[in-house]
């Protein structure tokens, strides 16, 4: 599902990814993990596509994100859901034009678009909000919603920058069901985190990164 | 799904116009002032140059006579002109009258002409042109023809004063372009930046809409249809201010210098449909340079 091959990425003279190697499996649930400015982030986006390496390869699914249009690169997009670690949800807008807005990207008919904004919004436990704003929201709620819009395409892949980062354990610990219940439907699962709670004894996969590169692979 | 699209970008288009109301409503009275000035213009250049074109076509033409024409060649010529569309006779100069006239000219240098009393300059009909609306009058065809008279010595029209007046008329056409050229640039360069803010002030949108997997297009469409939207409403407004103000306080006709009386017309619809037009085009223009901008950055 995903390959890395010997990527590098510079910033400057400051090197955030030092010669990575890494393949996930379709359907794979896995942690990447290790200390701030360790180059997490920089990994994630550069799966996403919105950072290009400064050298090597990385394929999804079989296509080389070096050699694609930028109009295959949108589309491909619309198959990764990605929640990020400041939601990046539009305060103007309510929790249901909020996930919608991923369906409406497509083009998808308004009929089909509201049903699954209503189911996602429903499997994340926010029924009965769809008209709320996100600051009427709690942090954990509003990154129920960014998950909800990052499901509702029912992507290949889900790639979640510290999604916990900002939420308490027991919110943490809601979210992470949410996630394995998502991973069970055969989505492949990336989510990025410090918190080492998150890591234990969760029989998945660990990348610990140090520095820009790998430095221990291992089954939590 | 492309009628589907299509309503979701007006859809998106006019909320956007709506949200930001303020940056929209003062960028459209500003282009809706430079389209005004446009049409003013327009009007203004168009009416004068239909002026100075009857103005010029009001020529008069001086037929000379030879030297001891006599009463019958006076007659038949005084006969062909009668004839002619358009000629009244506005005098005959005799020969005595054409010296006083020449000493007149002259002014204090008159004295100039002293001893030359027995010089005979010739007598002349005088002919205007006043109704030369149809152009079916060729001053050159005349002047051969009645030169060809018998008792004719020259024929002389005022065809330096057309030429002179040509020349007004080009100038005023370049003047007009390099107004209406400067005008565009303002109301691209407002446009642009109109359109500009409201990128900004939505780029946190943007970013969202790409990452979900939104195509350029998709992002791109609704500004442009801001624009056009912008555009449009901008161009009517001018035109219909135009029409206003021209039927509130517009003379419709002068009469200046004893020139010919002219009507001041308005606008044609073909006109006022370019204004529009073109404030449409100036409008989507700046809406494509100013996305393209913010997608290349």
């Amino acid at each position: 599902m995903i390959q890395l091959f010997k990527i590098c990425k510079s910033y400057g003279t400051n090197k955030a990814l030092d010669d990575i190697n890494l393949r996930m499996r379709k359907g794979e649930f896995v942690f990447i993990t290790g200390p701030s400015g360790a180059g997490k982030t920089t990994i994630l986006r550069i799966i996403f596509g919105t950072t290009r390496p400064t050298s090597g390869q990385v394929l999804i699914d079989g296509i080389n994100l070096s050699r694609i249009s930028r109009l295959k690169l949108d589309l491909l997009r619309r198959k990764i859901g990605f929640v990020f670690q400041d939601f990046k949800l539009l305060n103007s807008k309510t929790i249901f034009q909020n996930v919608a807005l991923a369906l409406e990207v497509t083009g998808e008919r308004p009929a089909i678009t509201r049903k699954k904004t209503h189911q996602a919004i429903k499997a994340v436990g926010l029924s009965g909000k769809e008209q709320a704003f996100p600051l009427e929201l709690s942090g954990g709620e509003q990154q129920r919603v960014a998950i909800a819009r990052a499901i509702i395409n029912e992507p290949m892949l889900l790639i979640a920058d510290e999604p916990t980062g900002n939420l308490d354990p027991d919110i943490t610990k809601e979210i992470m069901v949410l996630f394995r219940s998502v991973n069970m439907r055969g989505t492949t699962m990336v989510i990025a985190t410090h918190n080492r709670e998150l890591l234990r004894d969760t029989g998945q996969r660990i990348i610990a990164l140090d520095k820009g590169r790998v430095i221990e692979e291992r089954t939590g | 799904m492309i009628i589907r699209l299509w309503i979701y970008f007006f859809k998106s288009a006019i909320s956007n116009i709506l949200n930001n109301s303020l940056i929209h409503l003062i960028s459209m009275g500003t282009i809706t002032i430079s389209m005004l000035l446009f049409g003013a213009f327009m009007l203004l250049s168009m009416n004068l140059n239909n002026w100075i074109k009857q103005w010029g076509e009001s020529l008069s033409m001086s037929v000379y006579l030879k030297d001891g024409a006599d009463e019958k060649a006076k007659k038949e010529i005084e006969s062909a002109i009668k004839k002619i569309k358009g000629a009244e006779i506005k005098g005959f100069i005799t020969n005595e009258q054409a010296m006083i006239n020449l000493k007149e000219g002259l002014g204090e240098q008159a004295g100039l002409l002293e001893g030359l009393e027995d010089i005979a300059l010739p007598a002349s009909y005088e002919i205007i042109f006043k109704d030369r609306s149809d152009n079916s009058i060729d001053p050159k065809l005349i002047k051969n023809s009645l030169e060809k008279m018998k008792g004719v010595d020259e024929v002389q029209y005022s065809q330096q004063w057309i030429e002179r007046v040509e020349g007004v008329m080009d100038m005023s056409r370049v003047v007009g372009l390099a107004i209406g050229g400067l005008l565009c640039m303002a109301v691209l360069f407002i446009t642009v930046n109109t359109i500009k803010l409201t990128i900004y002030s939505r780029r946190d949108e943007i970013e969202i809409y790409k990452l979900m997997g939104a195509t350029d297009w998709f992002v791109k469409i609704p500004f442009l249809i801001e624009g056009a939207v912008q555009g449009l409403l901008s161009g009517v407004a001018a035109v219909l201010i135009l029409i206003l103000t021209y039927s509130v306080i517009s003379l419709k006709t002068i009469d200046l210098f004893g020139l010919p009386v002219i009507d001041i017309s308005f606008l044609s619809i073909q006109s006022c449909i370019l204004l529009i037009f073109l404030s449409l085009t100036l409008c989507v223009a700046g809406g494509f340079v100013s996305i393209g901008r913010f997608f290349r950055s």
